[in-house]
């Protein structure tokens, strides 16, 4: 099946997860057991089985996987209203991030049936059922489903995304044509919500040094602006076995970006901009 | 608490900076993947072709020119490639210090291959 | 508190996709056909000594498990050929489109079976 947008859910699907034991190179503190089962609501006529990712760090024991029973007929259509139904009906300790509700602030990226996206815009019948609901995948878990994000942040603030200037400022604002302005398209409207960081596999073998496609691709919304005069440094700053070569082209950043954009293309760039001058 | 080290995020993440290279590796792969496209489809088909051959048509078909140089040719793309190409994978898996000795590892078996099949291919074509 | 935070699965839970499927298989076919140059210098080396040791290598690859160790190596190369061509020209920026990605990724599928098989047929043909 050819997949045309990354919001496509392919029903077609010959592996659910990669064959490798369910423990594969987990360490103790990861390790996930069995949660508890929640009761169904009475008199509901249409329930899905939600599975989703638990961790308390009040309590100090390992995460465990909790199983709800989701009235669909008492809940909005999104992925995330059935989070805030759960927390509201079922168990208020149910911990995530939102926001705007509508796919712009990027908050509550998760993994929802093994791919990330958006909870928010994800419609629950696109879900398989039981639905399976972890945090973005590969990241240190405050609780439940709210990951650490300080570690991708810390990579984010390291390609400085703010313009860079040498010449004096001009006495109004930098000019830019509307030919110059269309090269941002694709890269500005990135909302950082790390989908595709969490789902590149270089990121989870090598994250500490790979800078990952979220950064990446905001690393060429700076380079390719007609109005920042730091690319010199920039590219210096990317150049580097791990911080940019770790990308194989996997693409799966392209596959699950929520807003459609396309890292894996954004790191083609860089990469011919550092060939090219050299040769 | 829960982060052991008191460096910040910003510095773990800054860490050994950048290498300010990394181009060179791979663009040899690429080079060498160019080149590795003609020269492995003529193998293969040199090697259909020769399905029924025993030990003196081979070496026949060895001894000639044309063969000898591409034969080499193939020799030196493949290996590069492949030192280059499972240099990356070590990289990718291998965290350990264990790392820099399975590179060397590597790299002198790539190397060593080479050169053995080089001498094996101009034996073969300069025995009288 | 001194429990460490968890980290959420990767591997373990995350989809396979066309996209990832296809990149490790590239990994794993690139090792195998490693493995297949030194078979290639073996054979180099054997026909450089002469026509015995000769006769036992084209002797294992005559029999059944060399069949299959060939067939496999030859289904390792196409795959590796045509995606390692699909590498190529995203490297010159191209092919981006999700719809483009897949389109090649099946398309890289289908050919290496395609050409696998015409390779066999050929190779039974010429044995004939
Ligand atoms: S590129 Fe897409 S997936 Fe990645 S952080 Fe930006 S919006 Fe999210
Ligand atoms: S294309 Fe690069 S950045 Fe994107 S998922 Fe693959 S390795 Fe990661
Ligand atoms: S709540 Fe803002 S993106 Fe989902």
């Amino acid at each position: 099946m050819i997949i045309h947008s990354s919001d496509q859910v392919s029903r077609a699907r010959f592996l659910k997860r990669f064959p490798v034991p369910k423990n594969f190179g987990v360490p103790a503190e990861s390790r996930i057991v069995q949660g508890r089962t929640w009761p169904a609501p009475e008199g509901a006529r249409r329930v899905k089985v939600f599975k989703i990712y638990r961790y308390d760090p009040e309590r100090g024991t390992n995460p465990r996987i909790d199983t709800f029973h989701v009235d669909l007929d008492d809940c909005g259509p999104m992925v995330l209203d059935a989070l805030i139904w759960i927390k509201n009906k079922v168990d208020s300790t149910l911990t995530f991030r939102r926001s705007c509700r509508e796919g712009v602030c990027g908050s509550c990226a998760m993994n929802m049936d093994g791919t990330n996206w958006l909870a928010c815009t994800r419609f629950i019948s696109d879900l398989d059922a039981p639905a399976v609901i972890y945090p973005l995948a590969n990241m240190r878990i405050i609780k439940d489903l709210v990951p650490d994000l300080t570690h991708v942040f810390a990579q984010y603030e390291m390609i400085e995304p703010w313009l860079h200037v040498k010449t004096p400022d001009p006495e109004k604002e930098r000019l830019q044509s509307a030919e110059e302005r269309k090269q941002l398209d694709g890269y500005y409207e990135c909302i950082l919500c790390f989908c595709c960081t969490s789902g590149c596999p270089s990121h989870w073998w090598n994250g500490n040094r790979f800078l990952g496609p979220a950064t990446l691709l905001q690393a060429w919304r700076w380079l390719t602006d007609s109005r920042d005069e730091g690319s010199e440094e920039r590219l210096d700053r990317l150049e580097d076995p791990f911080r940019l070569y770790r990308c194989h082209t996997i693409l799966n950043c392209t596959r699950t970006c929520p807003k459609g954009l396309n890292p894996g293309k954004a790191i083609a760039e860089e990469k011919k901009a550092i060939l090219e001058r050299r040769s | 608490m829960n982060r052991p080290r008191m460096r910040s995020p910003f510095g773990s993440a800054i860490w050994l900076g950048s290498a300010k290279t990394g181009v060179e590796h791979w663009w040899a792969e690429r080079v060498s993947a160019v080149a590795l496209v003609p020269l492995t489809i003529w193998f293969l088909a040199a090697i259909i072709f020769h399905t029924r051959s025993d030990h003196a048509g081979f070496v026949a078909w060895l001894r000639e020119f044309p063969t000898t140089i591409l034969i080499i040719l193939l020799l030196i793309a493949l290996f590069h490639h492949a030192a280059l190409g499972l240099q990356v994978i070590v990289e990718d898996y291998v965290h350990s210090d264990l790392k820099f000795a399975v590179i060397v590892g590597v790299r002198l078996t790539c190397f060593a291959a080479a050169v053995a099949g080089i001498l094996a291919a101009l034996q073969i074509a300069l025995a009288s | 508190m001194t429990h460490i935070r968890p980290r959420s699965p990767n591997i373990q839970s995350y989809r396979p996709q066309l996209t990832s499927v296809l990149s490790i298989a590239n990994r794993i076919t690139g090792v195998v056909l490693s493995l297949g140059g030194v078979g290639l210098v073996v054979w180099l080396v054997a026909a450089a000594l002469g026509p015995e040791p000769f006769s036992v290598v084209q002797g294992f690859f005559a029999s059944w498990p060399g069949q299959i160790v060939l067939f496999g190596f030859t289904f390792a190369f196409f795959l590796h050929l045509c995606g390692g061509i699909r590498h190529l020209v995203w490297d010159t920026v191209h092919g981006f489109e999700l719809a483009s990605i897949y389109a090649s990724g099946w398309a890289v599928v289908a050919a290496s079976i395609v050409l696998t098989a015409a390779t066999w047929i050929a190779s039974i043909f010429m044995g004939a």
